[in-house]
């Protein structure tokens, strides 16, 4: 639409603008500075935005030893944190296959996170983060493939048993996840699968697949026929020219449809919460700060929000460019 | 594609949709007719419709139904009025938009329920807004039954505005720029074209969010389990977060299975028109 060169309108643009932003980021600011607090200034009558910082609470968070213990160890860690970037970073001019290198670098550090409380004594927040971890990276490998596949088929197959499932898909996609949750809550319980990661995978699995088929198919909407007809004529299966040729191109609907299974399995309370009870994620465990008069809660709920919001917002600035692309298409069906 | 092929393709992803959605759902059915607590997890009493004789005559569950319906009459327009006017205020500029989007991203990606604790502590006492409030408007805020139920609402707010801007601008981005192009011969002002070229264009763009909204709204439970830090004397039970309840806090699994098929009854019919829309889309399509 027309842009306005009115000075003095362009100016209260820019301010009403920012003043949106601040609103949006001042409650982590604020959170962030909370963290590095003690509790006497976290509970001050009058917010304070100058104090001496600690790193206490994050010690206390993360650690069953004393911060002056843990330094060679956490010096260690960063090594190989920063070392795992500059190969990932770099894969390009490796000899190898770049996919190779990623799926390396992840495994490596994998290892490296379930090693490090045998040789450090960690608290038990760090056993949130691994639970997160392996639930998140179980529900986005088993969502993505079966998704994909059912993605891809339903955009090649025009048939009215495609638009039934896509429907239904819709339909499944607006159920209250509570009203599936604890059928699987009594049937977990009779089971003994109660309290397990599977239970939970498969449970974020099913709620997150119709919203993954419908938007991955989309994405595949948009690649012409002709493609992978091409690899057919030269031979190809359906499957082959589906991973070799298809797959490849399809990268960014792939990682786009995957931030979104991501946020959804990382984000989740309600599921994690019912489904466990003691291998807790981390938004469960950081549900216990939310009661309760200990003053000292004020702060460790302030460090516990950040380390388990840090992760997601490093992801989702590195991948920013997908997940508005995802956004915008309004491929976000339901 | 071949109706073999399809099936392999497809068959995966349908076997866990059914045999993970449909079969809970059967489930719930027939868990609803049950009287189960803890107790009795391996030998469930059949008790018929007492269930829901109970739920639809038990006042908390109106209470509960209650505040969600307002709390979605109140939420889902304020986000996507806000949504527009800030997507129609980026449309305006193009230095530091990025910026401006990628700092709207933080409360929308933000785990919800760490999303909702940062936001308590900025309306608590000793918090930033608290204190503000206090200064500016000489407001001092206790969390009581009134104001709760005003949090979660803005809460929501605050989370999902960025969601609407994002989408709402990216579809001012597509308008059909002939049309504009005429508008702006004929000397339509900017109001002319938001109202006659713009807002028809993004209808169904309005139509989705409000949609997402809607079931959002209506299964909203993660900011209530914080900001009512789970006591009952703050008056603002969602209906999902009063089934929670149901189930884990009071054990009634057969009542609280009893009002989920409920709910799903109370999505459907508001969703209906809806899915025989897209059928209809999508059977036009191919």
């Amino acid at each position: 639409m027309t842009r306005t060169s009115n000075r003095f309108a362009r100016f209260v643009i820019y301010i009403a603008l920012a003043i949106f932003t601040v609103y949006n980021v001042l409650p982590f600011c604020w959170t962030i500075l909370n963290s590095i607090k003690l509790p006497k200034d976290a509970n001050a009558r009058v917010p304070r935005f100058v104090f001496s910082p600690t790193g206490d609470n994050y010690a206390e968070l993360w650690l069953n030893m004393s911060p002056e213990d843990f330094a060679p160890y956490g010096l260690l860690l960063l090594l190989i944190i920063f070392l795992l970037f500059a190969i990932a970073f770099s894969a390009s001019r490796i000899p190898a296959p770049n996919s190779l290198v990623y799926i390396g670098c992840i495994f490596v550090g994998v290892l490296v996170a379930l090693a490090l409380p045998e040789v450090v004594n960690t608290a038990e927040f760090y056993d949130y983060l691994i639970n997160s971890v392996i639930v998140t990276m179980g529900t986005l490998c088993i969502s993505l493939t079966i998704g994909a596949l059912a993605g891809y088929g339903l955009a090649r197959y025009r048939h009215v048993v495609s638009v039934y499932i896509l429907v239904i898909a819709l339909a499944f996609r607006s159920l209250p996840s509570l009203a599936l949750v604890l059928p699987f809550y009594y049937l977990g319980q009779l089971s003994g699968l109660y309290d397990t990661h599977i239970l939970l995978i498969f449970c974020l699995v099913a709620v997150n697949q119709p919203f993954t088929i419908w938007m991955l198919r989309s994405f595949f909407m948009e690649i012409p026929r002709e493609i992978e007809e091409a690899a057919m004529i030269d031979g190809a299966g359906r499957l082959r020219s589906f991973v070799s040729v298809i797959v490849p191109i399809m990268w960014p609907g792939i990682i786009t449809t995957g931030l979104f299974t991501l946020l959804l399995a990382y984000n989740d309370f309600l599921l994690a919460r019912i489904l466990t009870q003691i291998n807790w994620t981390l938004p469960v465990g950081i549900a216990q700060f939310t009661g309760g008069e200990d003053p000292g809660h004020v702060t460790l709920a302030a460090a516990a929000s950040v380390s388990t919001t840090m992760p997601i917002l490093f992801v989702i600035i590195f991948f920013q460019k997908y997940l508005i692309r995802g956004l915008a298409s309004g491929a976000v069906k339901g | 594609m071949k109706r073999g092929t399809f099936a392999a393709f497809v068959g995966p992803s349908v076997f866990i949709m059914l045999a993970l959605m449909t079969l809970p759902l059967l489930a719930s059915i027939v868990l609803g007719l049950h009287y189960i607590t803890f107790r009795n997890l391996n030998e469930p009493l059949w008790i018929g419709l007492r269930n829901y004789q109970e739920v639809l005559a038990d006042a908390e569950f109106w209470d509960s139904l209650e505040f969600t319906l307002l709390f979605i009459v109140a939420a889902v327009p304020a986000r996507i009025v806000l949504g527009l006017l800030f997507a129609l205020l980026l449309d305006q500029i193009t230095r530091l938009r990025g910026l401006f989007i990628a700092a709207a991203l933080v409360p929308f990606v933000m785990t919800p329920v760490v999303g909702t604790l940062i936001f308590r502590d900025m309306f608590d006492r000793g918090g930033p807004y608290w204190y503000w409030m206090q200064q500016l408007f000489d407001y001092r805020l206790f969390m009581n039954g009134t104001t709760v139920p005003l949090l979660i609402i803005f809460h929501s707010i605050w989370t999902a505005t960025p969601f609407a801007m994002i989408v709402l601008f990216a579809g001012l981005q597509t308008l059909p720029q002939e049309s504009l192009e005429a508008a702006r011969v004929d000397g339509a002002s900017w109001f002319r074209q938001l109202w006659h070229v713009a807002i028809p264009h993004l209808r169904s763009l309005f139509v989705f969010i409000g949609l997402i909204s809607i079931m959002d709204s209506y299964r909203v439970f993660d900011s209530v389990f914080v900001l009512t830090q789970q006591n009952p004397i703050f008056d603002s039970e969602t209906i999902m977060y009063y089934n929670f309840q149901v189930a884990l806090s009071f054990g009634r699994l057969g009542k609280a299975n009893a009002m989920s098929v409920l709910t799903v009854i109370g999505i459907f019919v508001v969703l209906i028109p809806f899915l025989v829309m897209t059928y209809r889309e999508q059977t036009e399509e191919s």
